[in-house]
């Protein structure tokens, strides 16, 4: 146990440094990156479209987005690391005997730690130029997240496992997030919908977790409700079957790599 | 009788069909379903042995007898197909060149990471860094990119990080080959002082002489299951034999082939007898005698030559040369006969040869050989004596 933490640590400051690596300024882009990011959805959306929020929020359109966009980001591209992890890390899983579970949890992990130093960069932007922040809520933000990174971790494990047998998954799932990112309601409100899919977008987990996101931080909801509730038994359900099928196919990973 | 290290019972290993996709989606399915798979090439079948604390164990056998495979299987990267392995205690593995090494890292990250991967913590590896940068004595180049080492540094980085473990059991495939003369001294070293001290050795070697010395079993793989195991020296001298025998059929199957239809010989005897090593002294007359077949009748040219035991050849002379008539001889072969008078081939080992050419004597179609010692209580060098003279 103790092994695995020590062992858990340094492959996610490798996973990390690995996106840094090479690149002279390292470091700064973790901020620059969102920074210029949100320059773009601001322009685009506020500029362009001319978006509005849905009623009952005073803020630019932007924030309102910003704040679901963030942890979507590091939901799908968690997603798309942890299914490429096994494959990435071939050599080293045919020579030396680690636990592979490290390897999908760490790249979830790496994403999640650069878009959360991304996420907060974001908070204050928005705190300094457009909408007050309820500080309050950050303890439920955190939870939230949390909750995200192992719904996030579980659907990894599923999809690390298929990819190892099934090629195919590497094509599919950036169609497919694509896919889902536009199901759920981040860069449109819900409200948008007809009553009838609306009643169908609250089936995508996903919905749950950007209007918790936003309810918490511009409107100060911070105590723990049903739908909190929902997402944990979800996250739990996922991470306990993405582990069941991981730990059943990963003896036989090096056979198919 | 001491602890237990690693026990293997009928293991089993078949690496399952994956060139195809519809095989592979069928193999997921399978395992998800049923947790193993069909069809596939079995590579180790029916494998069993225990390891206690203390003892050393090696693995041999020609490529592709499954030796790698095995302790992939021991060490957990491969599961078994079959089979049961229990283990106990720490063991740590060096199974192939550079193995757990990123290549865009300097030494010394790849070297903790290595560590971590092995059971050190971070504190650990800063208590025995010093040690390990000496072992390895790489020097500066711990700062560069491993990319940019040599076969031989990365030996010796991966081969000291697991010397500062000293694990329970250590296992090595034939790794240390890459390493200089004097780095491979020094593993020898460090193993044998780590056994003495009461470390476990599995090691893969293909060098019968290091396995000797390290090494008090050995088990021997054939064909992915076990031919032999046991006492090494038992283990190695059959393993030995069996590719000196192996070496000598193949030498006989292509002489047989060779003789089917083309000219070929069919006995070189030197002395008269055609059996076993020939002693003679210096300065005796040495026979020579070389029976040979034709397919079409027609006198096939014969070759003769001496050669050291090595190899270097010493004299030839054909029959062509010199104008000499090969005899059909009463049974339809073909037969020459040769003197050396008063041998002046110094003491040593050597060997006639007899070729069998076409009778143009353009091409050797076979060859035969037998070799002869020549004895005798000479200080002279070289290996023929010449003629000479002192002058005064």
């Amino acid at each position: 146990m103790i092994r695995e933490s020590g062992l858990f640590g340094q492959l996610l400051r490798r996973e990390i440094r690995s996106r840094f690596i090479g690149s002279a300024t390292g470091w700064i882009w973790l901020v620059v990156t969102p920074l210029l990011l949100l320059a773009v959805y601001a322009f685009v959306f506020g500029v362009i479209f001319r978006a509005r929020v849905p009623e009952g929020f005073e803020l630019p359109f932007w924030a309102w987005l910003a704040v679901a966009l963030w942890p979507w980001l590091a939901f799908s591209e968690g997603l798309q690391r942890a299914a490429a992890s096994i494959q990435q890390h071939a050599a080293l899983i045919s020579k030396v005997a680690i636990p592979r579970h490290l390897l999908v949890n760490t790249s979830v992990c790496a994403v999640f730690v650069l878009h959360a130093v991304g996420f907060v960069v974001v908070l204050l932007v928005i705190q300094g130029l457009a909408a007050d922040i309820q500080w309050i809520a950050l303890p439920y933000v955190l939870l939230i997240l949390a909750v995200l990174y192992l719904f996030a971790l579980g659907l990894g494990f599923l999809l690390a496992s298929i990819q190892v047998f099934v090629r195919d998954m590497e094509q599919l799932l950036p169609t497919a997030l694509m896919f889902w990112f536009f199901l759920t309601p981040i860069i449109y409100p819900a409200e948008l919908l007809p009553e009838a899919a609306r009643g169908l977008l609250m089936l995508n987990p996903m919905t749950w977790w950007v209007e918790e996101l936003r309810l918490a931080l511009f409107s100060g909801k911070f105590l723990l409700d049903q739908t909190f509730l929902l997402m944990v038994a979800v996250a739990t359900g996922f991470l306990l079957s993405g582990r069941a099928v991981f730990n059943r196919l990963s003896p036989h990973f090096e056979d198919f790599l | 009788m001491s602890r237990l290290l690693l026990s293997l019972r009928q293991v089993e290993k078949t690496y399952p069909p994956t060139v195809n996709p519809g095989e592979r989606f069928g193999a997921f399915w399978q395992l998800l379903t049923r947790g193993r798979s069909q069809g596939g090439t079995t590579v180790i079948s029916d494998v069993s042995f225990d390891i206690h604390a203390g003892e050393s164990m090696a693995i041999i056998g020609g490529n592709g007898a499954g030796k790698s495979t095995l302790l992939k299987v021991i060490t957990g990267v491969l599961a078994p197909s079959s089979g049961n392995i229990q283990q106990s205690g720490t063991v740590a593995a060096l199974l192939e060149l550079g193995a757990g090494f990123d290549p865009d890292y300097t030494g010394l990250d790849n070297l903790k990471l290595n560590a971590a991967f092995l059971g050190l913590t971070p504190a650990d590896v800063e208590k025995k860094l010093d040690d390990i940068l000496a072992f390895a004595d790489i020097g500066e180049s711990i700062h560069e990119p491993v990319k940019h080492y040599s076969s031989g540094m990365v030996v010796r980085l991966g081969f000291a990080v697991v010397a500062s473990v000293r694990p329970d059991l250590l296992i090595t495939d034939e790794v240390l080959a890459v390493g200089d003369e004097s780095f491979q001294k020094k593993c020898i070293r460090w193993i044998e002082d780590y056994l003495e001290s009461g470390g476990t050795l599995l090691m893969v070697s293909h060098n019968m002489y290091q396995v000797q010395k390290l090494c008090r079993h050995a088990l021997w793989l054939h064909d992915g299951m076990a031919h032999a195991q046991g006492d090494v020296f038992d283990v190695t001298q059959a393993y030995l034999a069996w590719h000196e025998r192996r070496d000598a059929e193949d030498a006989k199957r292509h002489h047989g082939h060779a003789s089917a239809n083309l000219y070929g010989v069919s006995e070189l005897s030197i002395g008269g007898k055609a059996e076993g090593e020939k002693r003679l002294a210096m300065g005796e007359d040495l026979d020579i005698t070389l029976r040979m077949r034709s397919p079409d009748g027609r006198a096939p040219v014969a070759l003769i030559g001496v050669v050291r035991a090595d190899g270097t050849p010493v004299y030839g002379v054909a029959s062509d040369h010199e104008d000499v008539p090969v005899q059909a001889t009463a049974d339809g072969e073909f037969q020459v006969r040769l003197r050396f008078p008063a041998l002046s081939l110094l003491p040593g080992g050597y060997a006639i040869r007899g070729h069998a050419m076409d009778p143009e004597g353009l091409r050797i179609h076979d060859t035969a050989e037998v070799e002869f010692t020549v004895l005798g209580r000479s200080r002279e060098l070289g290996l023929v004596r010449l003629e000479h003279e002192w002058l005064s």
